[in-house]
């Protein structure tokens, strides 16, 4: 069993918000002497804004790594827009697997959506992404998935003070992937997700043949109750 | 001025709807028109309103999904409660349930948990009022999903019995799309705004949507007793905040019945302690899951077929979620020696999105099995898997802390996602009876090789059932409310619903829920005038609420599932 695990979205109280601070998530980096990491990552970030291909900046950098993230939890193939059509950043996916994963299932506009609230927790999030990122060689977009995967390991660390912010992120990006949550009525020709899974959606017409119409077992009871 | 009525309810599931209904039967069987007023903090829904959908949106509109320290809970949200969303599986709880003697470690002394007065033979002629109500009918095994026979065969192959689930649906009506929880949208499934509370509403009982309650007073206007302070919740329109509006009000009553829910009783009354100084102080403690203790499976589908005989699995979206469970592991522990070690295991479909909760578990491992490459081809078997729910016998390990200012949980957005104010950590048995429940399930599946067990990868409980907080006990020592569910101390005051239920049952709780809330409620009609309501006349007799459909979609049933089977297929 993985150190961490996927619990659904979790809602951060405004205490635990609180300490999810900028200025905790440096103090905590400094403790683990990460600190003069995390500084050196702003300037990190500049220049690999500065080296994206003017067609490649429809995707900011911060929505990049949020890709690039949620590839991580959820990986797929490489494409260049999503099942809605919006813009995938050129380095988000790092192209491990042969169907269609979070990213091409819209998870980013699902970290943006104003009713799961994860704007409040992205700067936060992003600054510790950073800083464990240097500690594997790199941002966060520049690892190979290799590295991007210990980064996640390491955060969805139940040991990790800030492990609900990630496990918030992992929620949402396996929200966005498996229950199509950007899409009203999805259904497999519509959502990659449920492509993925084999599972039709929408199913206004129910279905005809979904029993094996005999007994299969013994029953202890008459009534389905127990007495 | 307050406004006056004669019963005030604070919420509209299950329990506050049979409450109304079997009040308005006697306010009209003594010629009265009922002077009873539902508050209900969400909005209200019509069968037209739900989708075959996990959109943010339709989920924000009808759940609430409350994170609390240690679990996630989730609650229904709007007029019907959680009735709206129910998987309408309607079991009586086995007579060990009410007779259980183990409890949570520092929980008083050796003793029944349930009051004297309760038991499986109290309650089965409120059971039966319930399932008349509810319309419960057991599936033929022709009617039986393919997921829960897929289950039952498992069993049947491991040398187990497997039992088939009565459930509150209407089965001809029902075109078996496996989409009850985002609300049935042809109203095949009997939620209570298909029958108690439309009932109610039709013998003259008001139920006002976006209504919260929010503080408990005392009132010294004999007869009246409660004065109740609600704000309006801004539920309407295309974008609502889903946040108090502003606007408050009041009301005045000689009968307060909660029916907010565990999840909503708890922080009202302990928000309301003030001016209800003699509550227990064991309000808010001893909150429960119903023991639920999820795992999914993924089968082998050559296996399937050649070992069970069962050809073209690999369709766990079609039939009904809950179709048949197992008993074998409840039987075999009998008496009070078989205390906190018995569990049921039942074949359940939550939701695709609960997939998210199971360690893929696969070689090789060492690579992250939660998230990442082993747990995509974990959810790229997902037509090959069904999910199990144990109910096991449990310690209700939960406690309510300081109530937020007002609601039962923080709601930071319109969003699904809130803070509740509670602890929830395992204790030691609860979590062994887990244990033994997912090595029993393991043990059965992989049996011939025909499956892998995909463990719940829980740091959380994760559960739809919250039970208790109001706990009903002999004494206030030990819980909140009496066996008639009356609030130790306050006259007039009742937690009628799930908060009352002391237990995890080890069946699918509506039905428990429903059954005491009838016989509650038949004890207050029986003392009705005792507290300023109308009399019991004579020869009163419960009925049978009507079943009141109202707006719905007409259910097209397919003839044939080959062009879809084909199109899955397809992508696969």
């Amino acid at each position: 069993m993985g150190a961490g695990h996927p619990s659904v979205p979790s809602q951060v109280p405004d205490e635990i918000a609180g300490l999810l601070s900028r200025r905790d998530i440096l103090k905590r980096a400094g403790a683990l002497s990460l600190g003069g990491l995390v500084l050196s990552a702003l300037p990190a970030a500049e220049r690999i804004l500065a080296t994206v291909p003017p067609a490649e900046a429809a995707v900011n950098l911060a929505d990049a790594t949020l890709q690039a993230v949620a590839d991580t939890l959820i990986p797929g193939r490489r494409v260049q827009v999503t099942d809605l059509g919006h813009e995938i950043h050129p380095k988000a996916i790092a192209g491990v697997h042969h169907e269609p994963g979070a990213v091409e299932a819209d998870a980013l506009l699902l970290f943006h959506s104003p009713l799961i609230g994860f704007d409040a927790l992205e700067p936060a999030f992003l600054s510790e992404l950073s800083a464990r990122s240097l500690l594997r060689g790199g941002q966060f977009l520049d690892l190979p998935f290799a590295k991007r995967v210990a980064v996640c390991v390491d955060g969805l660390d139940p040991r990790n003070p800030t492990v609900v912010v990630w496990e918030a992120a992992i929620a949402v990006a396996f929200t966005a992937f498996i229950a199509a949550a950007t899409q009203r009525n999805a259904t497999i020709d519509t959502a990659s997700g449920y492509q993925v899974m084999g599972y039709p959606g929408t199913a206004l017409n129910g279905y005809a043949e979904y029993s094996y119409r005999r007994k299969l077992s013994k029953e202890a009871t008459s009534t389905g109750s127990l007495p | 001025m307050p406004e006056r009525v004669d019963i005030c309810i604070v919420g509209s599931g299950f329990g506050g709807s049979i409450a109304a209904y079997r009040l308005a039967e006697l306010y009209r069987a003594a010629g009265e028109s009922p002077s009873i007023l539902v508050l209900e903090r969400g909005r209200r829904h019509q069968h037209t309103d739900f989708r075959q959908s996990t959109d943010i949106e339709h989920l924000s509109a009808i759940y609430g999904l409350v994170q609390g320290q240690g679990a996630q809970i989730v609650i229904g949200d709007g007029v019907g409660g959680g009735s709206n969303f129910y998987l309408a599986a309607s079991l009586r709880a086995p007579r060990e349930t009410f007779e259980r003697r183990d409890r949570h470690p520092d929980d008083g002394p050796p003793r029944r948990v349930w009051p004297q007065e309760i038991s499986r033979a109290a309650l089965d002629p409120y059971y039966a009022r319930a399932e008349a109500a509810l319309r419960v009918q057991r599936p033929t095994w022709k009617q039986v999903a393919k997921a829960g026979g897929l289950w039952a065969k498992t069993l049947d192959n491991a040398g187990h019995t497997c039992d088939r689930v009565p459930l509150a649906i209407d089965l001809e009506r029902c075109i078996q799309a496996r989409w009850c929880h985002t609300g049935c949208i042809y109203g095949a499934k009997n939620s209570v705004i298909t029958n108690y509370l439309a009932s109610a509403e039709r013998m003259g009982v008001e139920v006002r949507p976006s209504s919260q309650a929010d503080l408990i007073t005392q009132s010294a206007a004999r007869p009246y007793r409660y004065l109740v302070a609600a704000s309006e919740i801004d539920n309407d329109g295309d974008d609502p905040s889903r946040q108090p509006t502003g606007r408050e009000s009041l009301i005045e009553c000689k009968v307060l019945i909660l029916s907010a829910g565990a999840m909503g009783n708890a922080p009202l009354l302990m928000r309301s302690r003030p001016g209800l100084p003699s509550l227990s102080s064991q309000a808010g403690k001893h909150l429960g899951v119903n023991g639920d203790h999820i795992a999914a499976v993924e089968y082998d589908e050559s296996k399937v077929r050649d070992v069970l005989g069962l050809p073209g699995y690999g369709q766990v979206y079609k039939g009904n979620h809950i179709t048949t469970m197992t008993y074998d592991f409840w039987r075999d522990k009998p008496g009070n020696a078989g205390d906190g070690k018995r569990f049921t295991l039942q074949e359940i479909y939550l939701s695709p999105l609960a997939h998210t909760l199971y360690d893929d578990g696969r070689e090789p491992a060492g690579a992250p099995s939660f998230f990442g490459l082993q747990k995509k081809e974990g959810l790229s078997t997902f037509n090959n898997h069904i999910e199990v729910l144990a109910m096991v016998e449990d310690t209700h390990d939960g406690e309510f802390l300081a109530p937020p200012p007002f609601g039962s949980h923080v709601r930071p957005n319109a969003g699904p996602l809130g803070v509740g104010p509670f602890n929830y950590e395992l204790s030691e048995q609860s979590a062994r009876v887990r244990e033994a429940a997912d090595a029993a399930i393991q043990s059965v599946v992989e049996r011939s090789g025909l499956a892998r067990f995909m463990k719940l990868t829980f740091r959380n409980v994760f559960a739809s059932h919250p039970l208790g907080g109001c706990r009903m006990a002999e004494s206030k020592d030990e819980g909140v409310v009496d066996h008639r569910n009356e609030v130790f101390g306050y006259e007039g005051l009742f937690c009628i619903d799930s908060s009352a239920i002391p237990t995890s049952l080890g069946v699918n709780p509506s039905l428990t829920i429903s059954a005491v809330s009838e016989r509650a409620a038949a004890l207050l009609v029986d003392r009705a005038a005792d507290y300023g309501l109308p009399a019991k006349p004579a020869g009163f007799a419960p009925g049978v609420p009507g079943v009141f459909l109202g707006p719905h979609t007409t259910p097209v049933r397919r003839s044939s599932d080959d062009a879809i089977d084909a199109k899955v297929r397809s992508y696969a």
